[in-house]
């Protein structure tokens, strides 16, 4: 019954141990099953407490996810737009007369796009050529980046984001099966103290019906 | 749908279960009630944002939200024109004045539903009301008739 070697995962949830012989785990035909049953039901309580806190945190990063990708791939599209447009100047530069219609009209061409300005009002701008993104990092911070260090920081939040959600559904798995095991043992230790309840009041029976035969005797 | 019986005529325990079930009707209508003024409140803001962009902002730098965390400067392109969403995936394009009229068409039709709900709100509350009277004045006859044996 020691509780100083309990294994745990990786992120410290105890695994619940499996009690296959109940009698030596209560101590004796006669210990106390009442103790352990309590002991079970605390453990239980707090496996489901943490099983909610982690299907929460599991449901906002499936949320947030699809959202980082998205914003990625915006800032990677603008990054190419101006890869884009900076090699047409440069060209421009060396064969000036033979490609300039080309590239006037890739280099000249800017981005307009309907944005959100409500739930359902959208108004047309105009997008600058502009070497910097501003990302809004949440708790009313947002901060300017210039591009390349914008898709850095969107590709570290966004493994930092899907490593975290694999470990959330993992530790679910794993607490799952605790509960499982946490829940048998009750049912077990329950069922025994059943048993030996009714054992011993047959035994009590048995010995009151030969106590009345030898007294009539 | 339901017979006119007179709430004096319920018994304590029938009176509680009116009572319970108009409290959750009240509920009901309270929630509606507060959605429905959510949304006016939206369409109120719309109007505001449409009056935003107006030609005297255009060629002015705005940060144009590219996705939910990203913002990108940019500037007012088409200041006489808006799109809104009408509903069931149309959206339509129109003027600064359509938009602001749709909007306002919507607050109104709004207003009118409120006003018909709070209507409904205070009958609710009213026939809660004497339920409860009705119940207390009950009690009290039963008291005073459990007392009455006993002296």
């Amino acid at each position: 019954m020691s509780t100083t070697t309990e294994e745990r995962n990786p992120r410290g949830i105890p695994k619940a141990p499996f009690i296959a012989d109940i009698e030596d785990h209560i101590g004796g035909p006669d210990g106390d099953a009442d103790g352990p049953l309590k002991r079970f039901q605390d453990a239980l309580a707090k496996y489901r407490f943490m099983e909610s806190n982690l299907s929460q945190r599991r449901a906002g990063l499936e949320d947030k996810i699809p959202d980082i990708r998205k914003t990625l791939m915006m800032v990677e599209y603008l990054h190419e737009r101006r890869e884009g447009k900076s090699k047409a100047t440069q060209d421009d530069d060396l064969d000036a007369e033979d490609e300039d219609d080309l590239e006037e009209g890739s280099s000249q061409k800017p981005l307009t796009t309907t944005f959100e300005l409500n739930d359902t009002l959208y108004a047309e701008a105009e997008l600058e050529d502009t070497d910097t993104v501003y990302l809004w990092l949440g708790a009313n911070v947002m901060l300017s980046y210039k591009i390349p260090e914008a898709v850095t920081l969107l590709k570290t939040k966004l493994e930092a984001a899907e490593l975290n959600l694999q470990n959330t559904i993992e530790d679910l798995d794993y607490l799952r099966e605790q509960i499982t095991v946490m829940e048998v043992n009750t049912a077990r230790v329950y069922n025994w103290d059943v048993k030996r309840r009714r054992e011993k009041r047959l035994r009590e029976q048995a010995s009151g019906s030969a106590l009345a035969k030898t007294a009539e005797g | 749908m339901a017979q006119q019986v007179n709430i004096t005529d319920l018994d304590l325990p029938q009176l509680a279960d009116v009572r319970r079930q108009l409290e959750e009707e009240l509920n009901h209508l309270t929630n509606s009630f507060t959605q429905l003024k959510q949304a006016q409140t939206k369409f109120k803001n719309c109007i505001e944002n449409v009056g935003e962009i107006k030609p005297a902002n255009k060629g002015k730098t705005i940060l144009v939200p590219l996705t939910n965390s990203l913002y990108v400067p940019g500037k007012l392109s088409d200041p006489e024109h808006v799109i809104v969403d009408v509903g069931t995936g149309y959206f339509v394009q129109k003027t600064r004045p359509q938009a602001v009229k749709h909007y306002t068409a919507k607050v109104q039709y709004i207003q009118g539903n409120l006003e018909t709900l709070q209507e409904t709100i205070s009958k609710k509350q009213d026939n809660v009301n004497s339920v409860i009277n009705v119940m207390q004045a009950k009690l009290q006859q039963q008291q005073q008739q459990q007392q009455a044996p006993a002296s």
